[in-house]
């Protein structure tokens, strides 16, 4: 699952999945703004077949790496 | 000015005129503040009428010294806190303003006085009253807003109090009523804030804030939009597709919405028909119309025969006082279906660039057979039956996500950054043609030792130094060289297609 999220966000940000660590701040590096969010929520929605409400989830939930994979685990129970 | 005489005479009542978080505003309240900051403008600086910057996002003053300066006669040049500094400062050498209203704690070291929250809002307690001889006159410029320019330095673009009256009059025979609630979230520095702004005070409406902080948070955004009873949605096509990515984007949350209007970009058939289904009894207007020519010009209301058919959604036809005409090579169109360079004529065209009698030159002109002023805008359209349809730019300039943004604008802001020689710029595209984000081919001075992601985030930090962060490309690539075309010029065709071919 963590590779596959690598992969998202690497794609997503123009750059290689190796690079992307559990702990990398999208938001505070300015990796990802509001737009490229909602497109990565729809892609983390397809990839794990999960529904992951954008207006009630908090921008914690997908701030690192890390914490979209726990977001995930929860979501597909 | 039409809006000053509506403010006054709605202030005869006990109408709302702003809902800002926990603050509401009432008419009365707008116009007796909105006076003593004219008043204090006429006693500080007497006759010299230079423009008022404000600076902030959506503070509740802000609206006071917008009116506050087209009162005192003086035109305003919104400025909005995601701007950054250096670029804030161009646009402040550019209107040498005798005073600026900062809501953003900046230091700014320029030679204008500087008048913080506190400072102004003491001027706002005083009272002053001003005679309707003070305000702005039909040809008086009302504000200046600086939208990217292609040299990589903003451009302003005065507008006239005549051509917002114009604007009004032609977008209030769309208003479903006098009163009610309209969606202030569009940033004063963009003009499609005019709905709001100019026609929703026209109409004695109630302006329901969302600001930026809340724009970006979709979950207060929701909360706020709840409790707000809006009748009439006012924004660019991309705010409403980032609220329909949930679905308590619906009529449930917004009960009383009668009809949402869009400005500011192409609007998609995938966007009409979810709203159609999730507001089945709201109205979709579709606008089109340059900051050049005063927020809009055209309007239709979407039919379910526009969403079914194949074109795109059309842009609508002219509001009332507008003419358009459709020019190719000199020569005006009249066939159905022939693509053109669409040309504005009438009240609602400004005056020109401000300062930049060369760029003025080549957009406006006075219309020889019928004295209107004209501009052509460089947007290629075509005509079927009463409707106009938009078809793309004649130039490099494109709106991401309802921002107007130079291509140019980015790549020359790009290059200034140390280590790299040439930027190279491109918009990706989704499938309906609207532009998702920007992509940036880089050469570099010298090889920089980065890894793509390292450079990505060290690059992304210099260039907010210059640029709005909705100017920053999302991707950055690095080259060793260009692929030229036969003209020497770098060959973008060959760079998108290298883009679609990296997964």
């Amino acid at each position: 699952m963590e590779q596959k999220i690598a992969e998202i966000l690497a794609e997503l940000c123009g750059v290689e999945p190796e690079e992307i660590q559990p702990e990398l701040e999208l938001f505070d590096e300015g990796l990802l703004d509001s737009f490229a969010a909602i497109q990565l929520v729809m892609e983390l929605e397809e990839a794990f077949g999960v529904s992951l409400d954008m207006a009630s989830l908090p921008r914690e939930r997908i701030a690192t790496p890390a914490a979209i994979a726990t977001l995930i685990r929860e979501k597909k129970g | 000015m039409t809006v000053l005489e509506q403010l006054k005479s709605y202030a005869q009542t006990d109408r709302i005129a702003l809902v800002n978080r926990d603050e509401q505003l009432s008419y009365r309240e707008l116009d007796a503040r909105s006076d003593a900051f004219a008043a204090w403008l006429l006693d500080t600086f007497g006759e010299d009428c230079s423009p008022v910057v404000i600076c902030g996002d959506k503070e509740t003053d802000f609206l006071h010294c917008i009116f506050g300066a087209l009162k005192s006669g003086r035109a305003y040049v919104p400025i909005n806190s995601v701007v950054p500094k250096e670029r804030a400062a161009q646009i402040i050498a550019d209107v040498k303003p005798k005073v600026m209203v900062d809501f953003t704690g900046g230091n700014w070291g320029n030679d204008a006085q500087v008048l913080t929250p506190a400072a102004l809002s003491e001027i706002l307690k005083t009272s002053g009253t001003v005679s309707p001889e003070s305000w702005v006159r039909e040809t008086d410029t009302a504000y200046i807003l600086f939208t990217s320019g292609s040299t990589g330095r903003p451009k302003g673009v005065p507008v006239t109090a005549g051509n917002l009256d114009a604007f009004c009059r032609g977008l209030l025979p769309f208003y479903p009523q006098e009163g009610g609630v309209i969606l202030h979230q569009v940033s004063y520095s963009f003009d499609v804030s005019g709905c709001a702004v100019y026609a929703g005070i026209c109409r004695g409406m109630t302006l329901f804030t969302i600001d930026h902080a809340m724009a970006a948070n979709l979950q207060e955004c929701f909360a706020a939009l709840e409790r707000s009873k809006l009748t009439l949605w006012v924004s660019t096509p991309s705010f409403a597709e980032l609220c329909v990515q949930s679905e308590r984007f619906s009529q449930a949350l917004l009960p009383r919405l009668q009809q949402f209007l869009f400005c500011g970009e192409v609007l998609t058939h995938t966007l009409c028909d979810t709203l159609a289904q999730r507001f089945p009894s709201a109205r979709i207007l579709n606008t089109y119309g340059p900051t050049e020519a005063t927020v809009l010009v055209t309007a239709a209301e979407i039919t379910e025969e526009m969403r079914k058919d194949s074109r795109s959604i059309p842009i609508g036809r002219p509001i009332d006082g507008v003419t358009l005409r459709l020019e190719r090579d000199g020569q005006v169109i009249t066939g159905e279906e022939e693509t053109g360079e669409l040309q504005i004529l009438g009240p609602t065209v400004g005056p020109g660039y401000w300062g930049r009698p060369d760029l003025t030159e080549k957009s406006f002109f006075t219309d020889r057979e019928t004295g209107l002023r004209g501009y052509r805008t460089g947007d290629l359209c075509y005509q079927k039956g009463d409707w106009y349809y938009y078809c793309g730019r004649a130039d490099n300039q494109l709106k991401l996500n309802g921002y107007r943004i130079e291509i140019e604008d980015v790549e020359a802001n790009l290059q200034r950054l140390s280590g790299i020689r040439r930027a190279a710029v491109l918009p990706v595209r989704d499938g309906e043609g609207k532009a998702q984000y920007l992509a940036a081919f880089l050469l570099l001075e010298e090889p920089d030792g980065l890894t793509p992601l390292k450079r990505s985030i060290a690059l992304k930090r210099q260039a907010a130094e210059f640029l709005p962060a909705y100017m920053i490309p999302r991707k950055f690539f690095a080259v060793d060289a260009f692929p030229l075309n036969v003209n020497g010029k770098i060959d973008k065709k060959v760079l998108t297609a290298r883009l679609e071919g990296t997964p």
